[in-house]
């Protein structure tokens, strides 16, 4: 068996803060957006909750940006554009992995390592996410929370009313999104395996899953694990 | 002295005396008039008219000597009456109809073309037989005498202390009277007559003609404008300018408000901005007295608001259309934002800002005035000038006329706005380069119900009133259409005009959580749960019938290693 670090410290508190502000920010948008059929809290609790969640799931996106920034490790999200074929190669035998190869029991063509940690599916999906929708589900937030402070962000998309249209928008997508990726979360060599990776920042794996090579290095222990492999999704 | 020193003295004398004896006693009185005289200089003969007055016969003999009808004498006017025949009773009914009656002897001598050639203005006056008014009757002097040294102020009130008037086209008339101590006590009391009245002078005196009083009105309160160029450019661009230039005359010029002589300082008598209001919009008084602030205005709190207090003074603007009549009470109110944000909060901090959001859509009588039915009202306004589309705008644009105008806005002929028809007005007008946009306010349905405003505990601060998807406060949705008087005309609206895909670009500026949102994205939302459900279903589905492919290689009995 195997011990493959991929998740330091500030990413496993960002996700699961994260996650907690994904949920609770789901139910009282729900709640907020749909009172006539939901009736789990008040519109003003929901209201209240709904804008602490909002202001911490800022502070957390900062905890993920700054990590990555100051450790350089933003690249990870960075798909190798300057190899595209074989990027949308690798991309498209993940997705034949995902469709087909996970039921007649193909290993995972990628072996995530602390450097390399996303597979060229996730790569875009989370950079899309970690970019762009993220960012901007907190800037129409910001509005929506003082459509009169950020007036001249509000006029700038058009008005109160678009920025309402981009926030309802994500928060479909991501209530969607956080249900496909639980789900994915349970594909490792273990239902569980990735997600206490998740809580531990190393899963463990076995020797004969193990395949391919990685440059990296554990963060803050020293640690070589340079042929060690794992699944992640 | 020699005779020489003596003539030169004299003459020296008399030419300096004359110029005084011609002003003063300058005439003799004939001998006719002095035997008149030997009656009428007694002060205490008068005669009885009709109306019981007293009509006093005295003459004054030296000012009589003095006036420029010395020389025709008293039969030369009075040509009825002479030494052998001086009527004993003579009916009068009154001291005016006297003077009446006797000016119209002047014109014996005094022809309507020799007035005319003097000063135009004589021909409308003296078919008045209103001579004496002016002139006087036995002490007249010559104008060019008059004139020296006069004041032009005291000149034009000569004429104008009396009952004078002026008659229109559609034969209305019009007193011309100036009262001195009002004129005098005004905020103009200080100004020549001619600083308001360009073009007249002691020398000219135009004739002027006007359609109707109140022609005469609006067109002289442009004499106002010269000096009060500022309060000229709100008014402007007010409600009641666009009436009158609508043709609507009821709407108020500057007099109408401020008077014309009597003009006050509205900084020292706040009350012209409730009692000029009142003269046209008196069924709003029961309201307003009924609200806190009229209360406090009776109890004599000089904090309390008038009309232009809110509404302001010159820049009126139809409260259905504006945006800014929260503007009106933020005078007085300064902290209100701070106030509202005590409860009106978004935490994690406490902004003004946030309650501010709300002032920005929301009148201040929705939530502060006593019962009423409130309501959302969509204006539409051009969204590059920022300014209400008036209907005749739209009429222009669209070729048509009114009637045609609200059948392109209800092109389903049902009687009420909904959705589609919202976008079909904002395409047809992108596609004529006009970018519009339906600005949306929260506010009370009638002008009555917006001045009851009650006291701050009666406030309302449930936020579900608003903040819901059945809020009662979005059941009546209606859109404000603006006619070119200023007057709005509503037009019903179905309440999913603001729930609808169709609103998002029409109605982008206005949106409350809860209660406008696109009923489109709740059913997605929905889709995209069961959607994400499905996925994982579907895919461990898959996996449980494929299980068996996954056993078989695991043993190594089929497909690759």
């Amino acid at each position: 068996m195997e011990r493959i670090h991929l998740h330091a410290l500030p990413v496993r508190i960002w996700h699961w803060v994260n996650l907690a502000a994904f949920i609770i920010l789901i139910v009282t948008g729900a709640q907020i957006k749909m009172g006539d059929k939901i009736n789990l809290f008040s519109f003003e609790t929901a209201v209240d909750v709904h804008s602490w969640l909002g202001f911490i799931l800022i502070a957390n996106y900062f905890i993920w940006l700054v990590y990555y920034l100051v450790t350089r490790n933003i690249k990870i999200y960075i798909p190798p554009l300057h190899h595209p074929v074989e990027f949308a190669k690798k991309a498209l035998t993940q997705a034949k992995f995902y469709g087909w190869g996970i039921m007649v029991g193909d290993d995972n063509p990628h072996h995530p390592t602390f450097y390399n940690k996303f597979n060229p599916m996730q790569q875009v999906s989370y950079l899309m996410i970690m970019v762009l929708l993220i960012p901007l589900q907190l800037i129409t937030g910001l509005f929506l929370w003082d459509p009169h402070l950020f007036g001249p962000g509000v006029n700038l998309i058009g008005g109160i009313r678009i920025a309402d249209l981009i926030h309802v928008g994500l928060w479909i997508f991501f209530s969607a999104f956080m249900i496909v990726h639980f789900y994915l979360a349970t594909l490792g060599h273990t239902p569980m395996a990735h997600i206490i990776a998740m809580f531990k920042g190393y899963e463990e794996v076995h020797e004969e899953h193990g395949h391919g090579h990685d440059e990296g290095h554990d963060e803050g222990q020293g640690n070589v694990h340079a042929e060690e492999h794992g699944h992640s999704h | 002295m020699n005779s020489k020193k003596f003539i030169a003295i004299f003459l020296f004398v008399s030419f300096m005396i004359f110029p005084i004896c011609v002003n003063t006693a300058k005439g003799a009185v004939s001998r006719d008039a002095k035997l008149c005289l030997a009656c009428h200089a007694d002060q205490t003969l008068t005669k009885k008219l009709q109306d019981k007055s007293k009509l006093s016969l005295y003459i004054n003999e030296s000012e009589f000597a003095a006036s420029v009808h010395v020389k025709t004498g008293c039969s030369g006017c009075h040509r009825d009456i002479s030494l052998d025949n001086h009527p004993v009773v003579k009916k009068i009914t009154s001291k005016r109809n006297y003077m009446i009656q006797q000016s119209g002897k002047c014109s014996v001598c005094h022809t309507a073309e020799e007035l005319d050639k003097r000063q135009p203005i004589h021909r409308s006056l003296a078919a008045k037989g209103t001579c004496v008014e002016c002139h006087g009757s036995h002490y007249i002097r010559a104008m060019a005498v008059e004139k020296i040294g006069i004041k032009e102020n005291q000149y034009c009130i000569t004429c104008h202390r009396n009952r004078i008037s002026m008659t229109m086209k559609n034969r209305e008339t019009l007193s011309v009277y100036v009262d001195e101590s009002v004129i005098k006590n005004s905020v103009h009391g200080k100004l020549q007559c001619t600083e308001c009245h360009t073009g007249f002078s002691k020398t000219s005196h135009p004739m002027r003609s006007f359609d109707s009083v109140r022609d005469y009105s609006v067109i002289t309160s442009e004499i106002c404008w010269k000096c009060h160029a500022d309060a000229y450019k709100l008014y402007e661009a007010s409600v009641h300018n666009e009436q009158l230039k609508a043709g609507n005359m009821k709407a108020p010029a500057c007099t109408d408000c401020h008077g014309s002589h009597s003009a006050v300082s509205a900084k020292k008598d706040r009350s012209i901005g409730l009692t000029s209001c009142n003269k046209c919009h008196r069924d709003m008084s029961p309201s307003f007295e009924a609200s806190i602030h009229g209360k406090a205005l009776k109890k004599g709190n000089k904090d309390a608001p008038v009309c232009s207090s809110c509404h302001n003074a010159h820049d009126v603007e139809s409260t259905a259309a504006t945006t800014k009549i929260k503007a009106g009470c933020l005078k007085c109110h300064k902290d209100a934002a701070k106030v509202h944000s005590k409860w009106l909060k978004n935490p994690p901090i406490t902004l003004p800002t946030f309650a501010e959001a709300h002032f920005d859509v929301v009148s201040c009588a929705a939530c502060h005035a006593s019962g009423g039915e409130r309501g959302i009202y969509l204006s539409l306004y051009n969204r590059r000038t920022n300014k209400p589309l008036t209907e005749q705008e739209l009429t222009n644009l669209f070729g048509t006329d009114s009637a045609g105008l609200t059948a392109k806005m209800d092109s389903n002929v049902d009687g009420v706005i909904d959705a589609k028809e919202v976008w079909d007005i904002f395409h047809d007008l992108f596609n004529k380069g006009v970018i519009a946009i339906f600005m949306g306010k929260m506010d009370v349905r009638t002008a009555e119900q917006a001045h009851m405003i009650g006291a701050k505990e009666e406030g309302i601060k449930d936020c579900g009133k608003c903040h819901h998807p059945e809020a009662e406060f979005f059941k009546n949705v209606f859109v404000v259409m603006k006619e070119d008087e200023g007057n709005p005309v509503l037009l019903d609206a179905k309440r999913d005009v603001l729930n609808s895909v169709y609103s998002i670009l029409p109605i982008s500026k206005f949106y409350a959580i809860g209660s406008s949102s696109i009923k489109l994205l709740d059913i997605l939302f929905i889709v995209a749960l069961i959607g994400g459900i499905a996925v994982p279903i579907g895919h461990i589905s898959f996996r449980i019938i494929t299980s068996p492919i996954r056993a078989l290689r695991r043993m190594g009995k089929g497909g690759k290693k």
